[in-house]
């Protein structure tokens, strides 16, 4: 690929346009023409002379125009919405670009929205019945069927990656008719429609073809153009979108991994979004006016578990006390700002079937009393493993809990594992706490709660039957409100018990250059650009 | 001449050998598993054990080494665990930008360190000698990681006249390049400047002054021939590793080649695609110091008699 590719007609043409409507200095603008890639003399003639380019400038009204270079937070390993990456975030953004599910979340309200389905119901306890969109094509023209929709979730159960769990209790899948899908289950299956946020459909014919996800044919807003893994993907507008074109003519993401050089990019203008910025560097970015940043409350969260099939944390009281030994309300003041708030249950409050819990307020004096009840009045030692780069301020975290459990005689060692080390042992229960963060990456509390906290999953050792009760019976109806109460109890049982230290929330943050509009930042961390324009287009 | 080819080529194919059962053990005894890996936080144990089964980890070592051997001779490098892609491809297309960038490094470190080094041990003792040792020193010593992110703050963000990260054109190789390059300016400076200034006190040298040879034929025609063997040795091995520090600068730079490859494959536990790659960088080094052994013969008439 050579440089003159960045140089496109309408990036150039998009930059003069800021530049003449009053949104960019002349200095900026030579700047990022520079940055672009055009040479220095040019850049000065186009700066002083724009008229030299305006002529080219408007498109007609409404067909996509400008393109938008952004970096991901990770590399993209793959793009195959049914394997083993499907809910890396990274490829899920991508997913969400040239892809569609039966049905989507709205970001703003985080109600189901029809997507790829206009309808759906529980015709019976065991059985879903979906109405698909008519006159729906794949980018090669091909028309969208209830074959392809058999074919995608056969595919999710037969390539048994993380997303096959949510299907397990599948029994078969029917298309009576091209556009009605049945969905026929062993037992009732509440999670099925959210299930179904994450169910992007491939074309029936050739997706389980080798080599057909390096050069797919999608369905959604933004057509596969072009991939060179660890370096860059280019996306193209899909002008047929059922939902209407995108504005933007085309996505690049690149992939840029040392964040001093991502920071530098977008401070040059040669990336124009980026997700996930640093919080000891988000200060610098609030102070420069040529860009913006845009938040909101995400699905993640940190927690620490217990194991609670090891001395001491057999005990409520001790697993308790270590939860009233720190101080949440000055960590997340003086260690997360602009990146987390306080957590009021095991699961973020954008999350269907969250309940506001009691805090657990700053009581050392409590924490020790507890400990002596416990029998041990001195306190005890105990290790906790974690994997570095799990989430903003991690290293940090560790620290100051350590330092809080310290004060109430808790001497705690630090096991920073390597991410393969670190899983083996997870798996196998071999450590006393364990401190990560979680994405609920459907929105529903049965991802995390039902899947991690029922015994026979066995994930942290804690084993209560009336929890797995309420958690089995939380997917076994199929009425929401009933799913909400049930989750509400479960929220309850597993605070109070303390089966984990519940401290933080995450905010997902993004930095973008000023003068991008319509975009409009998803708790689900997967936003889309369907609306999303640049200056100038 | 041709014997001596032969039992090179001999004896680089045995060191191939060696160095793909050492990387097979030694990504085995890593603790880790693929399987978990691939599976993540959320598998079970059964989950882990069944994928195991199905990548054919759960043979025994030996039998594992067999196949692994018949594979590399036929050429078929098989899938990559984690990418699900061949890898074969995987690595070919990461290769060529590898090869930019360290032939870059390359270019820019010989045609710096020869002249500095010339200089240095011409001026032996004057100011312009100290300046370029400490230099050499310096540029030896200074962590890639710390100068690459100096590099990129100083010339993408302060001046703003190369770009921060990517590859793509030519504007994109400068800063990585010298970044790479740095090191091995150091090393070959110092090594230039003490090779001459070795050969400079011989007869032979002081012979051919007194014959009356201008001091430019002197040192072109008889002092640099002599003091290249060593030189050529270093820069071999030299180039060799320009290849495995090529990951650090490759991931700073975000430059999409076979070191950055290598190390989130080694991170993955994806042994076919670690295997592979290490055979590439592997075969380049020996293929490169076949060539150094070899030129000795260009270089030393002696050499070539034997």
């Amino acid at each position: 690929m050579t440089a003159t590719r960045h140089i496109t007609s309408e990036s150039v043409t998009s930059l003069i346009q800021a530049h003449e409507s009053g949104a960019m200095t002349r200095r900026t603008l030579v700047r990022r023409l520079l940055a672009l890639g055009v040479s220095a003399p040019l850049a000065g003639v186009l700066a002083a002379r724009p008229e030299l380019v305006a002529a080219q400038a408007t498109p007609a009204s409404g067909a996509p125009a400008g393109e938008l270079t952004l970096v991901l937070p990770r590399s993209i390993e793959g793009i195959d919405p049914h394997g083993a990456f499907a809910v890396e975030e990274s490829t899920s953004v991508i997913l969400t670009m040239y892809l569609d599910t039966l049905i989507a979340r709205d970001p703003e309200t985080g109600d189901l929205v029809p997507s790829l389905a206009t309808g759906w119901e529980a015709t019976s306890d065991t059985s879903w019945r979906f109405d698909l969109r008519e006159g729906v094509t794949f980018h090669d023209g091909t028309g969208f069927t209830s074959a392809d929709v058999k074919a995608s979730l056969e595919r999710v159960l037969e390539l048994d990656g993380p997303l096959k769990p949510l299907w397990a209790q599948v029994e078969s899948v029917e298309t009576p008719d091209p556009l009605t899908v049945i969905i026929n289950t062993t037992e009732p299956l509440g999670t099925i429609p959210v299930n179904a946020t994450l169910l992007f459909i491939g074309p029936a014919a050739g997706m389980s073809e080798d080599g057909f996800w390096t050069n797919p044919t999608g369905i959604g807003p933004f057509k596969f153009a072009s991939w060179v893994p660890d370096s860059e993907m280019i996306m193209e507008a899909n002008a047929d979108y059922w939902g209407g074109a995108p504005l933007l003519e085309r996505l690049i993401v690149r992939d840029i991994p040392e964040p001093a050089a991502r920071l530098t990019a977008l401070e040059t203008g040669e990336i124009d979004f980026t997700f996930q910025i640093a919080p000891d560097q988000l200060p610098a970015l609030q102070d420069n006016p040529d860009l913006v940043i845009d938040s909101a409350q995400s699905y993640g969260y940190y927690f620490n578990w217990f194991n609670a099939q090891r001395e001491p944390f057999t005990d409520a009281r001790v697993r308790q006390a270590m939860t009233y030994a720190l101080d949440v309300e000055a960590i997340v003041t003086e260690l997360m700002a602009s990146v987390g708030q306080r957590a009021q249950a095991p699961i973020p409050p954008t999350v269907f079937g969250f309940e506001a819990q009691t805090p657990y307020e700053y009581d050392p004096e409590r924490a020790m009393s507890l400990l002596a009840d416990a029998g041990y009045p001195d306190g005890f030692e105990t290790t906790v493993q974690w994997n570095p780069d799990s989430g903003p301020q991690d290293r940090a975290l560790i620290q100051t809990m350590i330092s809080y459990w310290d004060a109430i005689g808790v001497k705690v060692e630090s096991l920073e594992k390597e991410r393969g080390l670190w899983i083996e042992d997870l798996v196998a229960l071999n450590w006393d706490m364990n401190f990560q963060t979680n994405v609920v990456r459907t929105g529903d509390a049965d991802f995390t709660l039902r899947r991690l906290y029922v015994s026979e999953a066995n994930r942290n050792g804690y084993k209560n039957e009336e929890l797995d009760n309420i958690l089995i019976a939380s997917a076994a109806t199929t009425d929401q409100e009933e799913r909400e109460q049930l989750f509400g109890d479960a929220c309850r049982i597993i605070w109070d018990e303390a089966v984990g230290i519940f401290p933080i929330d995450l905010i997902v943050n993004y930095v973008y250059q000023s003068g991008i509009e319509g975009f409009v930042p998803a708790p689900s961390s997967v936003p889309n650009f369907r609306s999303v324009t640049v200056p100038g287009s | 001449m041709s014997h001596y080819l032969v039992k090179r080529v001999g004896y680089s194919l045995f060191v191939l050998w060696g160095a793909l059962t050492i990387i097979f053990l030694a990504i085995r005894l890593a603790p880790g598993d693929p399987a978990a890996m691939m599976i993540g936080p959320s598998g079970t144990q059964e989950d882990i054990e069944a994928l195991r089964e199905r990548l054919g980890l759960d043979e025994s070592i030996p039998v594992q080494y067999g196949r692994y051997l018949s594979d590399v001779i036929q050429m078929d490098f098989g899938e990559s665990l984690w990418l699900n892609r061949p890898v074969a491809s995987e690595v070919a297309s990461r290769v060529a930008a590898t090869a930019r960038l360290a032939g870059a490094a390359a270019a820019i470190g010989l045609s710096v360190s020869f002249p500095l080094g010339i200089i240095a041990a011409l001026k032996r003792g004057s100011l312009l000698d100290a300046a370029i040792s400490v230099a050499s020193l310096l540029g030896q010593s200074v962590p890639s990681f710390w100068l690459g992110i100096m590099l990129i703050l100083v010339f993408a963000r302060q001046f703003q006249i190369l770009p921060s990260a990517g590859s793509s054109g030519w504007s994109h190789l400068i800063l990585p390049s010298i970044t790479l390059a740095m090191p091995l300016i150091g090393v070959l400076t110092r090594l230039i400047r003490s090779g001459l200034l070795d050969v400079l006190h011989d007869d032979y040298v002081r012979t051919a002054r007194a014959k009356g040879l201008h001091p430019r034929v002197v040192l072109a025609r008889h002092a640099m021939r002599n003091m290249l063997i060593p030189v050529v040795t270093i820069v071999g091995l030299q180039l060799g590793t320009l290849l495995g520090g090529a990951v650090i600068v490759e991931t700073v730079f975000g430059w999409p080649g076979v070191g950055r490859l290598l190390i989130d494959a080694i991170y993955q536990r994806d042994y076919p695609l670690v295997q592979v790659a290490i055979l590439f960088i592997t075969a380049s080094f020996i293929l490169i110091n076949l060539l150094v052994d070899l030129s000795y013969g260009l270089l030393d008439p002696r050499i070539r008699v034997q």
